[in-house]
């Protein structure tokens, strides 16, 4: 641990890393762009201007993502010298900027905006045309690159190289001419895309799937957790007016996914938006489902569960441990074990975040005691039961492919169920809507929170497993 | 602070009358002035560039929009009458709305959405009139809110000059 | 046979001044409006047919259809029975007022007026009087404050100035000998210089002024006084009965304006026309009425309104001692045979 002075408060930091980081874990904020804490630091955009003095010296401006750490150093952030020099460096930095902030995606989120109001950098002395270079270059599948935005601070290039270690990102040209691009302008593969619109400090690289689908700050920003492999990355879910998830972003977190997440995940969020979506209570008549609240649907669903016979509980892969203990209860008051339906591994493992394991909370299921079983397998033992609940998102896509005989089925999803059996059909929230834990493949608790609301008439699924359970028991009570 | 007394009143001044009559023949004679009230419908306001009228959307002389949904407009508006959605073009200009909602019956026409626009592409109209039988007919879309920029070029002209003095 | 007929012809006469009255009512709430707007200089109503004639009928018909409110915790029969109590003794009123000496009617004898009582104008004072306890019973029964203080105001006011009018109509009744209108119009009979105006300008002045306290117009609406009472004693009041109230007003209104030119201005009679044919002397009756009128809308718009003690005060300080010092010098000019 080293002492130095930070705007005049005695710290102690460690030196290892670089000031711009000790600044940070105190609270002060300086200005950067070309540092990020995921990434080697570069100092290429000299925006991080801090005023320094060493050993008794008189102070001078230096670029803190690049200077390391003495005893005794004396750090000024907020001096007149440090902000003129930033904001210089802004004026050098917009030189060539487009300012298409109106049409650009970051634009709200864009931290050139944000220090170009905060420096007071307003207006440029420039008279020479800005540099024309290409403004939709198409990078592959995920990502447009807008070669005029760029500030040049290579981030895109460092992540490229370190972190999912496929440098094909690159600095093309000399000096003033300088830009970025891929070799031999060959699109940008891998699971790890995504990641580059995030850490790209303005809008040279923005999503191709949200191009202009929304404005940021429009969006309602709540964390949740990535419900697509074991891993359980923390997210951003982004919600425009109060409905449609537009997008999903990675939160830090420095035990499970860093600053990362992985495209399959961050584009995994159109079944949120399913206008089809279950939000009241379906029951039979005839050959028909007919609508009602949730309310009757329950109160029909223990009439159905009440006539007793051999039952099958089988829950999904999504459910939290609060749901599975609930659901794993009711099982043992129809005299049976609840199980749940294991979706097969896929081949996106990687080494970077994704597991390959499609089951969030697999770990924590088991733990309960709950058995995985495939899909096959969890149809047989519906198809040889009289009764079954089948409880949890995505449950029933599980199944969808497989026989599920004649039982008279009890189900909450999001989606109506449509075999043959079929009695009740209850909604279910989706992960993003509900609180609850998932163990993670390490064992490590992943906090599910409500980052949407669910629609009215969508019970917490818990909450709905044990009212069901109290009616058959108080049934049971009275017969 | 100064203490004043009330003027005593004279006999006459007391009775009142003189002054009652002195009033009745003032509002007499108003009987038979000018009136100064517009009969509306017949005669319609006077409108100029400076009449803060509904917004309306500005379409370029080749017919493409002005507009490329930044959102700003729906930023400031304080009455919330604004919804956009964006979509990408061909044009150079890369962008423009695919939903343009104002809720006619929420603006307050306070031209905040003209002044937030960073590409001229709304603007206060002369329109004035609104009305008509139902809520939703009164949100009106990107088709009903267009209008060819030369009709709204003395405004923009007009908003250019009072930007000046800023 | 005889009876029929003139059932007939009392139906008749009914019919024709009754509706006229009510008709002229109507017009003076046109009348209001027009001559308030050219004060102002507006046009006043001038959507519904040729300058706005039709707007009673429209004004109507929207009364007709507006929902009718009562109050929680009103008086339920009383709030029903309170606007046809005001509208009721107004028009009682107009039964007794002469239009021509002569009846043009077959088989009527006296006047033309519905009912040629010797003592019409204690009959119509009586009425009129009676009036006052609609309004109170209407401001009570609303269980609103402000119709309350309305209806408390409305009653001190009437009380007050009834006396001042009544001692200056003594005066007249003394002049002419009797409480018969046709006779005090007789009396005025021929020249301009006949009418009673000039032989007792200080009744005429009381009375015109008192008119106005008991009909509750401007410059002493106490009643109804927007700006304190919201509309005093009829706040609660809407649709068809707040009409009511309206028509009760306007016909108060007219029956004062008659009596006025009654007293003071000769009534039917035509200036040095003795023998006018009926329908000269009925339309020069309601020229004066007319005149009256006018001057009843043209003094709303033009003074503020009274501080309610200066209203008591007037009342009571000046009006009550100037009028019974009238009815002495009449009674003593009249003992001396001077008039
Ligand atoms: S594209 Fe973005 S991240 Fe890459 S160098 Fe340019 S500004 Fe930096
Ligand atoms: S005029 Fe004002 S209220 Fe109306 S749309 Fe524009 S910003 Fe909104
Ligand atoms: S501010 Fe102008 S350009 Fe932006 S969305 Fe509104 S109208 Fe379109
Ligand atoms: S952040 Fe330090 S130079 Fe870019």
């Amino acid at each position: 641990m080293t002492k130095i002075t930070l705007n005049g408060r005695e710290i102690e930091v460690d030196a290892s890393k670089p000031l711009i980081a000790a600044c940070e874990e105190n609270g002060v904020d300086v200005p950067r762009y070309c540092y990020h804490p995921g990434l080697s630091p570069e100092g290429s955009c000299r925006i991080c201007q801090v005023e320094v003095s060493e050993g008794g010296r008189p102070p001078r401006v230096v670029v803190s993502c690049r200077t390391p750490i003495t005893e005794g150093m004396v750090v000024n952030t907020e001096t007149p010298e440090a902000h003129e020099t930033r904001r210089q460096c802004l004026e050098f930095l917009l030189k060539n900027h487009p300012l298409d902030c109106p049409i650009c995606d970051k634009a709200g989120e864009c931290t050139l905006q944000d220090y170009s109001f905060a420096e007071g950098q307003t207006e440029g002395k420039t008279e020479e045309p800005r540099r024309k270079l290409e403004k939709r270059m198409d990078l592959g599948d995920v990502i447009v690159l807008d070669q005029e935005r760029c500030i040049l601070c290579t981030r895109c290039v460092r992540y490229q190289e370190e972190v999912t270690k496929k440098p094909e990102l690159t600095n093309a040209g000399l000096a003033s001419n300088t830009y970025i691009t891929t070799f031999g302008e060959r699109p940008l593969t891998g699971n790890y895309q995504g990641n580059l619109a995030d850490i790209c400090p303005v809008g040279a690289l923005t999503l191709k799937q949200f191009r202009f689908q929304a404005r940021v700050w429009n969006l309602e920003k709540e964390s949740s957790i990535c419900g697509e492999c074991s891993r359980g990355c923390s997210i951003s879910a982004e919600v425009l007016r109060r409905n449609e998830v537009k997008r999903i972003r990675p939160l830090f977190d420095a035990d499970v996914n860093k600053w990362w997440m992985c495209d399959t995940g961050r584009f995994a969020f159109e079944h949120f938006n399913d206008a089809e979506r279950l939000t009241g209570g379906l029951v039979a008549s005839g050959d028909n489902l007919l609508v009602t609240t949730t309310k009757d649907a329950l109160a029909r669903a223990a009439e159905v569960l009440g006539t007793g016979g051999k039952a099958a509980v089988v829950g999904s892969a999504w459910l939290s441990q609060e749901e599975a203990a609930a659901l794993a209860a009711l099982a043992g008051a129809l005299g049976t074990k609840a199980v749940f339906v294991s979706p097969e591994a896929n081949e996106l493992k990687d080494d970077l975040l994704h597991t390959g394991d499609p089951a969030p909370n697999r770990r924590g299921l088991e733990e309960l005691g709950l058995k995985a079983v495939s899909a096959a397998d969890a149809a047989a033992a519906v198809a040889g039961a009289e009764l079954a609940v089948l409880a949890g998102e995505r449950v029933l896509a599980g199944l969808a492919d497989e026989n599920l005989g004649t039982a008279k089925l009890v189900t909450f999803d999001t989606g109506p169920c449509l075999a043959a059996g079929v009695e009740v059909c209850l909604p279910a929230p989706f992960h993003i809507e509900k609180v609850g834990t998932w163990l993670n493949v390490d064992g490590l608790e992943r906090n599910l929170t409500v980052a949407r609301k669910a629609p009215a008439g969508v019970e917490p699924l818990d909450r709905s497993l044990n009212t069901l359970h109290a009616a058959l028991a108080g049934a049971g009570a009275q017969a | 602070m100064a203490i004043v007394k009330r003027k005593e009143l004279s006999i006459g001044e007391k009775l009142y009358l003189p002054a009652i009559f002195r009033g009745l023949s003032m509002t007499f004679r108003q009987m038979f002035k000018k009136r100064v009230t517009r009969q509306y419908p017949e005669e319609p306001l006077p409108v100029n560039e400076v009449t803060r009228g509904q917004p309306r959307l500005a379409v370029n002389d080749d017919g493409t929009i002005r507009c490329v949904s930044c959102g700003l407009c729906e930023a400031a508006c304080p009455a919330y009458a604004i919804t956009i959605d964006g979509q990408e073009t061909d044009r150079f200009i890369e962008r423009e709305p695919e939903r343009f909602d104002i809720d006619m019956l929420r603006c307050i026409l306070c031209g905040f959405c003209e002044e937030a626009c960073p590409k001229d592409a709304i603007l206060m109209s002369d329109e004035l009139e609104l009305a008509d039988f139902s809520r939703e007919a009164l949100i009106y879309d990107v088709e009903r809110l267009k209008r060819p920029v030369s009709q709204l070029r003395p405004r923009l002209d007009y908003v250019y000059k009072v930007n000046e003095r800023w | 046979m005889d009876m029929l007929i003139s059932v007939l012809v009392i139906l008749a006469k009914i019919t024709c001044i009754f509706g006229g009255v009510i008709t002229l009512a109507a017009l003076t709430t046109l009348a209001e409006r027009k001559v308030s707007a050219w004060i102002q200089f507006r046009h006043g109503p001038n959507r519904v047919g040729p300058w706005g004639i039709l707007q009673p009928l429209a004004d109507g018909v929207k009364f007709i259809y507006k929902e009718e409110l009562v109050p929680d915790g009103a008086n339920q029969v009383m709030f029903y029975l309170a606007p046809a109590m005001v509208a009721m003794p107004a028009m009682m009123g107009i039964a007794v007022l002469p239009f021509a000496a002569v009846s043009p009617l077959y088989q009527d004898t006296g006047p033309l007026a519905i009912a040629n009582l010797d003592l019409s104008v204690l009959f119509i004072l009586a009425f009129s009087g009676l009036s006052i306890y609609g309004v109170i019973l209407g401001g009570w029964a609303s269980n609103s404050k402000f119709s309350l203080l309305g209806a408390l105001r409305a009653s001190a006011q009437m009380i007050s100035y009834e006396l001042a009018l009544l001692l200056s109509v003594a005066a007249i009744l003394l002049m002419a000998g009797s409480a018969n209108l046709v006779d005090i119009a007789n009396d005025q009979q021929g020249s301009i210089f006949n009418w009673y105006i000039w032989k007792q300008p200080l009744a005429f002045l009381l009375f015109l002024i008192a008119t106005f306290a008991e009909t509750n117009r401007h410059p002493f609406d106490f009643a109804e006084c927007e700006p304190e009472l919201v509309a005093g004693f009829h706040t609660e009041y809407s649709s068809m009965r707040f009409a009511l109230f309206f028509l009760g007003e306007y016909c108060a209104i007219i029956v004062m304006c008659a009596m006025t030119c009654t007293f003071f201005l000769g009534g039917f009679h035509v200036p040095f026309w003795a023998d006018a044919p009926w329908f000269v002397q009925a339309g020069m009756f309601l020229a004066k009425i007319c005149f009256f009128l006018f001057l009843f809308i043209w003094v709303r718009w033009t003074l503020p309104r009274f501080r309610f003690d200066q209203l008591m005060g007037l009342g009571w300080k000046t009006f009550l001692p100037l009028a019974l010092l009238n009815l002495f010098v009449t009674g003593a000019l009249v003992a001396a045979g001077v008039y």
